[in-house]
């Protein structure tokens, strides 16, 4: 099976020195797609910048102009967290495009695996504002482009954070399943059992909140027996990942247990949730360990292209099963009542 | 309506901030409520930030002593968070806040990407009563 990756973007600088979301993230990922040796399995894709109305398909205008200004002045600090430079709105247009293009190249294929190689990651970057070191939501503008042509996309986001940007987009959106797995409480604060989707889309929001020292064997779990029947009856057309690799143990920004080995693990699963080859296609999310990023990244590609890695060991035994279940519980009661409610106001 | 024994105030060492803390401290002097002083910190408090700084913490004293309210009643959480997730949490246990007060702006680098925002969201999400408290009149004032 082929690697489809985008093309590094070779101008421009996104950078605050000091600041954990770094250039060298990137290249910690495509490090590990080096260490695949994937020589003619792998085609790299022409750089492509996402237009102002590709964009606007999950983000309001006026935010897009607002981005783009305050870039061309120079940038700064967008919030505590988030920084943008002069290159920002030009660099974040490739990142979002990245995804565009893998999807369209997929498609035309009708096989191979995406991998999104770009920065800053998206998964927090609401419609109308950027935060938590993102500025333009990656994996939302290639879904909000995919649900336009007609097609029911899953998300599965595995980054240690709660991708609120993301669950917020598409919180009516009928037509996208969006899964979380993150550590709670944890940034951004949001990601509860009891989201579960606006009265457009209930049940299309599914978040499995899990402890500090959480291992994969709890992640396995919570795919397995809550997202594998969600998803089963979702249908999707289209599998999209935020690929985030700060849930590894060696992380510097938040406190979960896996393994690069347990996101080969992940991976496979959430492969198996595709309809079809050629509707894969990972995103790259957070992740500031470097070693951490390329193993991990290497190690999931490694999973769905079927290929030999060496990756770390899996974990088991940290705590989480009961908050998956508990999860679960909760969220069947919110869903319950929501559609209880909304049969009250529709007779 | 009962009055409310414990109020969360939103808190990040702003102006705005700065006006609904003093509303809630004179509120809550009247009502012999507690205030809860919710701060709300990003993904870099855990990249060598910090949570709540002394000079966060300074302002908050001085606040509570410029209007005579009682530190015994003054708690502080502390939460991984963007403001309005981390506030919202605060109706929940153990704070089990009753009343929530927030600035009608917040602190940011950039006003425009940021304007407002948490108030709007609260307004929307909140199962408590909200306050939000503008920052034009003079702090005397309450």
């Amino acid at each position: 099976m082929t690697l489809i990756v985008n093309g590094p973007v070779q101008d421009g600088e996104h950078h605050d020195p000091g600041h954990p979301e770094r250039p060298e993230r990137l290249i910690a990922a495509l490090a590990g797609i080096s260490d695949l040796h994937l020589d003619d399995a792998m085609t790299v894709l022409a750089p492509y910048a996402a237009t102002r109305a590709q964009l606007a398909l999950a983000h309001d205008t006026s935010y897009l102009d607002e981005l783009g200004a305050f870039c061309y002045a120079g940038g700064g600090n967008v919030d505590e967290d988030t920084y943008a430079t002069y290159d920002s709105w030009s660099i974040a247009r490739y990142a979002a495009g990245a995804g565009l293009a893998v999807i369209d190249e997929l498609e035309r294929r009708g096989d191979g695996v995406g991998f999104v190689a770009a920065r800053p990651p998206g998964h927090h970057a609401l419609r109308d504002r950027g935060m938590g070191f993102c500025l333009l939501n990656n994996i939302a503008v290639s879904a909000a482009a995919l649900v336009a042509r007609g097609e029911r996309v899953l998300i599965v986001d595995w980054d240690v954070h709660h991708g609120n940007g993301t669950q917020s987009i598409f919180w009516n959106e009928p037509n996208v399943l969006y899964v979380s797995t993150h550590q709670w409480p944890l940034f951004p604060g949001s990601g509860g059992s009891r989201e579960i989707g606006g009265y457009q889309a209930l049940g299309r929001t599914l978040n499995l909140p899990v402890p500090a020292g959480a291992t994969g064997d709890v992640f396995l779990r919570a795919l397995d027996e809550v997202v594998a029947p969600s998803v089963e009856a979702f249908d999707p057309t289209w599998v999209l990942v935020s690929a985030g690799f700060d849930a590894h143990r060696a992380d510097p920004l938040a406190d979960l247990a896996l393994s690069s080995g347990d996101f080969a693990a992940l991976a496979t699963r959430v492969g198996a949730f595709a309809p079809r080859p050629g509707r894969l296609a990972l995103f790259l999310e957070g992740g500031y360990d470097l070693g951490a990023v390329r193993a991990s990244s290497a190690a999931s590609l490694a999973a769905l292209l079927e290929l030999n890695y060496d990756a770390e060991p899996v974990t088991s035994g940290g705590p989480g099963a009961e908050a998956i279940a508990r999860a679960a519980s909760e969220r069947g009661v919110a869903l319950a009542l929501a559609l209880e409610s909304e049969a009250k106001e529709h007779s | 309506m009962s009055i409310p024994a414990t109020i969360a105030v939103g808190y990040d060492g702003s102006p705005s901030a700065q006006a609904a803390l003093t509303w809630a401290f004179a509120l809550a002097r009247s009502s012999d409520a507690t205030v809860v002083v919710v701060h709300a910190v990003g993904l870099l408090a855990r990249y060598g930030g910090e949570g709540i700084s002394l000079e966060l913490e300074q302002s908050v004293g001085q606040l509570a002593e410029d209007v005579d309210f009682d530190a015994t009643h003054l708690r502080w959480m502390v939460s991984d968070g963007d403001a309005c997730s981390v506030l919202l949490r605060a109706i929940d246990d153990p704070v089990r806040a009753e009343l929530l007060v927030v600035g009608s702006r917040g602190q940011s680098a950039h006003a425009g990407l940021l304007l407002g925002s948490t108030s709007l969201q609260l307004a929307e999400r909140a199962q408590v009563p909200l306050v939000i408290v503008p920052m034009e009149r003079h702090l005397d004032e309450w």
